[in-house]
């Protein structure tokens, strides 16, 4: 009879007694009993080695009093999780373009950075994305041609390819249809395909997209294209001399924002587009006569685009020449001013409200952050609001109503999501880039097939005044508030 | 002790004004005596002058007598003057125009008593007057009458000192006798200790090479700065000398029983025979329990036997002690009074949200490098505290996300994952073991390999009676998965290094020459014996090793793994110089492929820590030349390069400007090695010079250098939380976040920064920079020879050799116990530590303090002294552990 004393975890057993006529299994039984160990599980270390089961005690020379050491548990043995955990590394390289959290720029086949850059800035619109997921051979409607259809097939696969690929893609397909569709992007110089205009083709590529995806079956207001971009006017016209006024609406894609020599922010180049004079013939005078036209906004689009009139035809040297001039625009921007008196009654109740959100968050937490959680708000709830881009219909105002029963409104106040850049000093040369900012909060700079994170505050500093790149077409995205 | 004034004794200051007094008087001279100089003489110099031309005249007088008077006077003249040397006495001024007349006078005079008078005062005259070279004053000295050769003042005995040693080493090339010579050595030795010109003495002693004569004159007052002088002498003097240095400052220290410092030299040896010497000689056993704490820093196995102490109560404490089995206690000791307990995510290291814009938001996918790269900065930063929050979160949520961190590691990153709880809790053994077992019970190999590497490294620097690591371990050496096999050898290697377990060898000599057995099973196995039997030049096991290359087949040299069988051989000889020779000269029949590593690697490491010039000198030759495409030997070379000169602080700037120069000119793998030598010079201390040049590599175009210097910026910082090299890998990591290895890089040398949140080191030199830990030192280097090849290597599946640093970590801590060994909190000054060594008096050790309570951290080069009287510490060298005895003459102020 031999007494030891075991040591298991922080606890020691004194005088315990071994039988050493009896297997070391016997001893480990004892162990159970004061461990809860199953012997199994049991590693008792012995002078070099484990106690195995069945050895000798005489061969292991165990001395009276002396310390052993016991490892073991009844701790649950630990399992792989049934569901094998996916690592990103052994993803196909498609999905692994999803974990970068922006998709992939686009390869520039030689001056096509006005096309580039265009294409990325109307791929962060999702809606205009889903919409374009919805078109189908099927749904072509024997109003919109033949080319028009490519072009908008070639929209829908290219912007797939983007989401899918981690490389930079090459749009050829998407170019070819392009030219096919508008030969004027077709012009060669001295063997090359010249640069050319980005608003030009942004404005195409946007009305061939909307001209496409009128929803064939329904009236003929039930554009999607429309609903997300399309911008109502209701203008006064005025003439002067004969004191006649008229109003008319129309309906424009974006605003521009006229440059002079008193236009220093967005707002003042807003207004200003928004007033103009034009020389119709009067009815009342008999003779052509100048007329003022001050137009408002009568209803909102989910995105506002403002092109920045940096470009305008010189005579003298026969190009498109660029105004430099500095025009600083915000990262949110209130259009409540610009609105017309139906419009703003309609908005005062949600503004109200979504002060009165900010101001509770104020009075929490810091005003930064509040805002970063109010826009994931809105976009969690924005696409529900949209589905397949048929819900609005029937005019903005409908368009407006309909999501109101749903249970957002639009505020008149936006977000800056992307901006189209321009560096050099004339429209047909100089370089094109697009800033998007992601989902993710992070600003994307697209330069052609490079895309690099930026920061927030860099974006606001492309408002011009030097020959960095500077704002040229601007998108804003509506900020919603729920009631 | 009040410090004795003696505007004599400020070292070099002296010799220059000798030098000045010597090199104007003659200039001086003859022009003043032109100039009418009596009129610029007072009237009491006029006197003086005439009366020293009398005695002149008078010497020369026929009548003994007279002669005799005059000789006396003339020395009384001198005598009185020379106590002060900031200007050429006047006697000796006037009479220099005599000394020609006297020398002559003197050869022709009868051998007689009067004769031996003159040479006095000859050999003083020759202070002033004898040509360079010459060594007049000696010459009139030996043949002088002998007399007190203090009575001449401090200039003449430091001036006959060096003529002493140049006379000494001619003599020696002549193989003439000396004997006269060390009769005047111990009359001038005897003074200079009396004189508080302790230094002086020693130079004289180790230029006529009988530094035992020092101990005949040490006396309390004086050892201390005696030894600290030759202590750092050593340093800088070539084998077999500094040994030899170290004996007599051993000796000293035993003689005045100072044992700490006599152990610190015992273990600077690597002596047992003197270790147990001191156990012996000293019999408090709460001092034994200090040297206990001073050995287990060290991290060598020392067995204390009956001899030593014969209770054995009083011994099983002792061998506790010694065994580190109180380590982990201290540590959480300290870790709770800085309050650093809760456990931190790897994201709080990361501190993605500094970064602005550029923050990934959180991939939606585990990527399983990233999660690789988590797991080691998780066990980096919780090492030691047991507790986390990935590995060791409660099992009932296991169920949930964050318990199965586990299998968010994919195949052989499941093993670093599994051992990475061994890092966690590091020298918790009961509790690590505990917390391990049920990982023992996988099916999955990997995990099971990880389960058997924790073991290892939960056990690092902890030994225990029961070796559970060897019974645990033990039987999964030949188990027929290799990942299993490595697993359990590498764990062998990290828990018995240093060890020389016989056991161990015998069970892993065996795969080293097994033919069957896959490379880095051989390549793990050859390591792990080289850490176990490191610094021991053990012959067998270099034997094995050697067969084991010499098999190799030409394809195998050219394997990454295979670098890791040079390097154990080299392990075997860590530190012991000329030791390595004969394997040095074995080596040179291996394939080519592997010859030129394998001769850097033994050089390198056999002068690990010597600072020896001429090894630097060879390995930086080795650096400049061009090579052909596919050498990889130059890497080795660059690291010895910082392995030899790591020791000391001068050879360590001096290593960092060659390095600078090399990576200017070296070509592509020497430029990938270069920031890796620069992480051994300094790590775990960010000098900012390195840290810049550093963060320049960082950005380098080869990514290779990228990564390594990357991995370097970890190191230096290693356990430091300083904030620049942490900011500095924060925007690395946003630079780098699109390449994944880069990126892997970044985040390990973020998890070594922050390494145990602050309160580890890296640095193998403890001990105020004196001894250097050999397991540390192994660990490291084998991690830097891995990351010569980072990409097959720590990029690939073998990451977890970037495990092997646990040999090195060790809290940086100064931690004070009472004596019961129970914490107790004091008043310390930790402050930036001023180098005393030859300083006359008691100067200040430390500068710009900082009052704490202990415990304390120490930073590199900084420390510490109690700033109470109510205790006295058991061991001079405040780092540690340190026990404090409670002062018998303290007296409260109330």
């Amino acid at each position: 009879m031999l007494t030891v004393s075991v040591k298991w975890q922080k606890k020691v057993f004194e005088g315990i007694e071994i039988d050493v006529t009896l297997p070391p299994y016997v001893f480990k039984a004892q162990l159970y009993d004061l461990t809860g160990v199953p012997p199994e599980r049991q590693k008792i270390m012995v002078k070099g080695g484990l106690l195995k089961d069945d050895a000798d005690w005489s061969a292991i020379g165990v001395k009276d009093g002396q310390k052993l050491m016991m490892m073991g548990t009844a701790d649950e043995i630990v399992k792989a999780p049934e569901k094998a955990i996916v690592f990103a590394e052994d993803l196909p390289e498609e999905e692994q373009a999803t974990n970068l959290g922006y998709s992939a720029g686009l390869v520039n086949l030689g001056n096509t950075c006005y096309m580039n850059s265009t294409v990325q800035c109307l791929k962060s619109v999702p809606e205009l994305k889903s919409a374009l997921s919805n078109y189908s051979l099927a749904g072509r409607s024997n109003d919109v041609d033949q080319t028009s259809h490519m072009l908008t097939v070639a929209t829908r696969e290219l912007f797939g390819d983007l989401d899918r690929s981690v490389n930079a893609v090459s749009p050829t397909q998407f170019w070819m249809t392009l030219r096919k569709k508008f030969p004027q992007f077709s012009q060669l110089q001295n063997g090359m395909h010249m640069q050319q205009d980005a608003e030009e083709c942004w404005t195409q590529l946007l009305y061939t997209l909307s001209q496409s995806l009128k929803a064939p079956a329904s009236s003929e207001d039930s554009d999607a294209v429309k609903a997300l971009f399309g911008v109502n006017l209701r203008s006064r016209v005025h003439c002067q001399e004969s004191g006649e006024e008229s109003s008319e609406t129309e309906s424009v894609y974006s605003l521009k924002c006229h440059i002079s020599h008193e236009v220093n922010h967005l707002h003042e180049g807003l207004k200003h587009g928004l007033k103009g004079e034009l020389e119709k013939t009067s009815p009342a005078l008999g003779r052509t006569a100048v007329y003022l036209k001050e137009s408002l906004i009568d209803s909102l689009p989910r995105y506002l685009t403002v092109q920045f009139v940096r470009f305008f035809w010189k005579r003298e040297t026969n190009q498109k020449a660029k105004i430099l001039r500095k025009v600083d625009y915000p990262l949110e921007l209130d259009i409540f001013d610009l609105c017309s008196e139906d419009l703003r009654k309609k908005l005062e109740a949600p503004r109200q409200k979504l002060r009165d959100e900010e101001g509770k968050k104020l009075g929490l937490q810091p005003k930064s952050s509040s805002k970063d959680i109010d826009v994931k708000m809105t976009d969690a709830e924005a696409p529900s609001s949209n589905e397949g881009g048929e819900s609005s219909t029937a005019g903005q105002q409908e368009g407006a109503s309909s999501s109101s029963e749903k249970g957002t409104h639009m505020t008149g106040i936006y977000d800056l999501v992307t901006v189209l850049t321009h560096k050099g000093r004339s429209a047909d040369s100089g370089h094109y880039v697009a800033w998007v900012k992601q989902e993710s909060g992070k600003w994307i700079q697209y330069d052609d097939s490079h895309p690099s994170i930026q920061r927030e505050e860099d974006i606001t500093k492309l408002s011009g005044g030097g020959d960095w790149h500077m704002a040229y077409i601007i998108m804003y995205k509506a900020r919603f508030v729920s009631m | 002790m009040a410090p004795v004034p003696d505007p004599n004794n400020v070292g070099g200051g002296g010799g220059a004004k000798r030098d000045e007094a010597t090199m104007k008087v003659p200039s001086k001279d003859p022009k003043k005596k032109d100039d009418k100089k009596e009129d610029d003489l007072s009237e009491e110099d006029l006197e003086l002058k005439q009366n020293l031309e009398l005695y002149v005249e008078r010497v020369q007088d026929p009548n003994p007598e007279l002669q005799k008077a005059a000789l006396e006077s003339m020395r009384q003249e001198i005598r009185a003057s020379t106590s002060s040397m900031t200007s050429v006495p006047k006697p000796l001024k006037f009479l220099r125009p005599h000394y020609g007349t006297l020398k002559e006078f003197h050869q022709n005079m009868a051998e007689s008593d009067l004769k031996k008078l003159l040479a006095d005062i000859l050999s003083v005259l020759a202070l002033t007057m004898s040509a360079e070279g010459k060594r007049e004053s000696l010459g009139y000295r030996l043949t002088g009458s002998g007399g007190d050769i203090g009575s001449w003042g401090h200039e003449y005995v430091r001036n006959l000192a060096g003529e002493i040693a140049e006379e000494y080493t001619m003599r020696q090339s002549e193989e003439a006798s000396v004997e006269d010579l060390m009769d005047l050595v111990k009359q001038i030795v005897a003074f200079h200790m009396k004189h508080n010109a302790e230094t002086e003495a020693v130079d004289l002693l180790m230029d006529v090479e009988d530094l035992d004569l020092l101990l005949a004159h040490v006396d309390r007052t004086n050892f201390r700065r005696t030894c600290n002088y030759l202590t750092s002498s050593a340093k800088f003097l070539a084998g077999p000398d500094d040994m030899l240095v170290l004996d007599i400052a051993y000796m000293i220290y035993i003689k005045f029983e100072e044992y700490p410092n006599a152990l610190q030299i015992a273990l600077f040896l690597d002596n047992m025979q003197y270790v147990k010497q001191i156990f012996t000689s000293c019999t408090d056993l709460l001092r034994k329990k200090q040297f206990c704490y001073m050995i287990s820093r060290h991290g060598i196995t020392v067995e204390i036997d009956p001899e030593m102490v014969a209770d054995k109560d009083d011994r099983d404490m002792l061998q506790d002690i010694v065994n580190n089995t109180k380590l982990s206690e201290g540590y959480l000791t300290l870790a709770r009074d800085i309050e650093v307990m809760e456990a931190k995510t790897p994201e709080d290291i990361y501190k993605a949200h500094l970064l602005d814009g550029r923050a990934s938001s959180g991939p939606s996918v585990d990527s399983a490098r990233q999660n690789l790269a988590a797991t080691f900065v998780n066990a980096f930063v919780n090492a030691g505290f047991g507790q986390d929050k990935l590995m060791t979160v409660p099992s009932d949520a296991a169920s949930g996300i964050a318990g199965n961190w586990l299998f968010k590691n994919k195949e052989h990153g499941k093993t670093s994952a599994a051992a990475s709880l061994g890092m966690i809790l590091l020298w918790d053994v009961d509790a690590g073991l505990t917390q391990l077992d049920k990982y023992f019970h996988s099916s999955d190999n990997p995990v099971l390999a990880g389960a058997l590497l924790g073991v290892g490294i939960n056990n690092c620097g902890i030994k225990s009676d029961c070796d559970p690591a060897l019974a645990l371990l033990g039987e999964y050496i030949d188990n027929e998965d290799s990942s299993v096999r490595i697993g359990a050898i590498m764990g062998l290697g990290i828990a018995y290094a240093g060890s020389q377990n016989d056991q161990i060898r015998s069970s892993l000599s065996p795969i080293l020459n097994d033919a069957k057995a896959p490379l880095d099973v051989i390549a793990f196995a050859a390591l792990s014996l080289g850490m176990i039997y490191v610094g021991s030049c053990n012959e067998e096991v270099a034997q094995s090793i050697i067969f084991a290359l010499m098999d190799r087949s030409e394809a195998q040299l050219g394997d990454a793994l295979t670098r890791f069988l040079p390097l154990g051989l080299g392990l075997l000889y860590l530190g012991k110089q000329e030791s390595v020779e004969a394997t040095a000269e074995v080596s040179k029949t291996f394939n080519e492929k592997i010859r030129k590593y394998c001769d850097m690697t033994l050089l390198s490491c056999a002068y690990a820590g010597t600072g020896n010039v001429l090894k630097v000198q060879d390995l930086l030759a080795q650096c400049g030349e061009h090579l052909e495409k596919g050498d990889i030997h130059q890497g080795p070379a660059v690291l010895g390069l910082a392995m030899v000169a790591m020791s000391e602080e001068l050879g360590l700037d001096m290593a960092i400007r060659s390095l600078e120069r090399v990576l200017q000119y070296g070509e592509q793998n020497i430029r990938r090695a270069v920031p890796l030598a620069l992480g051994l010079l300094c790590i775990s201390n960010p000098k900012v010079n390195v840290m810049d040049t550093l963060s320049r590599l960082s950005h380098d175009t080869d990514s290779e250098v990228a990564m390594s210097a990357i991995i370097s910026l970890g190191l230096i910082g290693a356990g430091t939380n300083n904030a620049r090299i942490a900011g500095m890998l924060r925007n690395l990591s946003s630079y780098y976040y699109k390449d994944a290895s880069l990126l892997f890089c970044v985040r390990i040398a973020q998890g070594f920064v922050h390494m145990g949140k602050g309160l580890l080191t890296l640095s193998p030199f403890h001990s105020e920079r004196l001894l250097l830990s050999p397991t540390a030192l192994a660990g490291i280097v084998t991690l830097l020879h891995a990351c010569l090849d980072m990409k097959s290597i720590i990029l690939g599946k073998y990451h977890y050799v970037l495990y092997f640093l646990v040999l090195a970590m060790q809290p940086r801590m100064m931690l004070t116990v009472d004596e019961n060994l129970k914490p107790i909190s004091v008043p310390v000054r930790v402050g930036q530590a001023v180098d005393v060594v030859g300083q006359a008096g008691r100067p200040k050790t430390i500068t710009g303090f900082q009052t704490h309570s202990t415990p304390v951290l120490l930073a590199a080069g900084e420390r510490a002294e109690l700033a109470t009287d109510k205790y006295i510490p058991l061991s001079p060298i405040l780092e540690g552990f340190i026990i404090l005895k409670e002062n018998p003459d303290y007296r409260d102020e109330e």
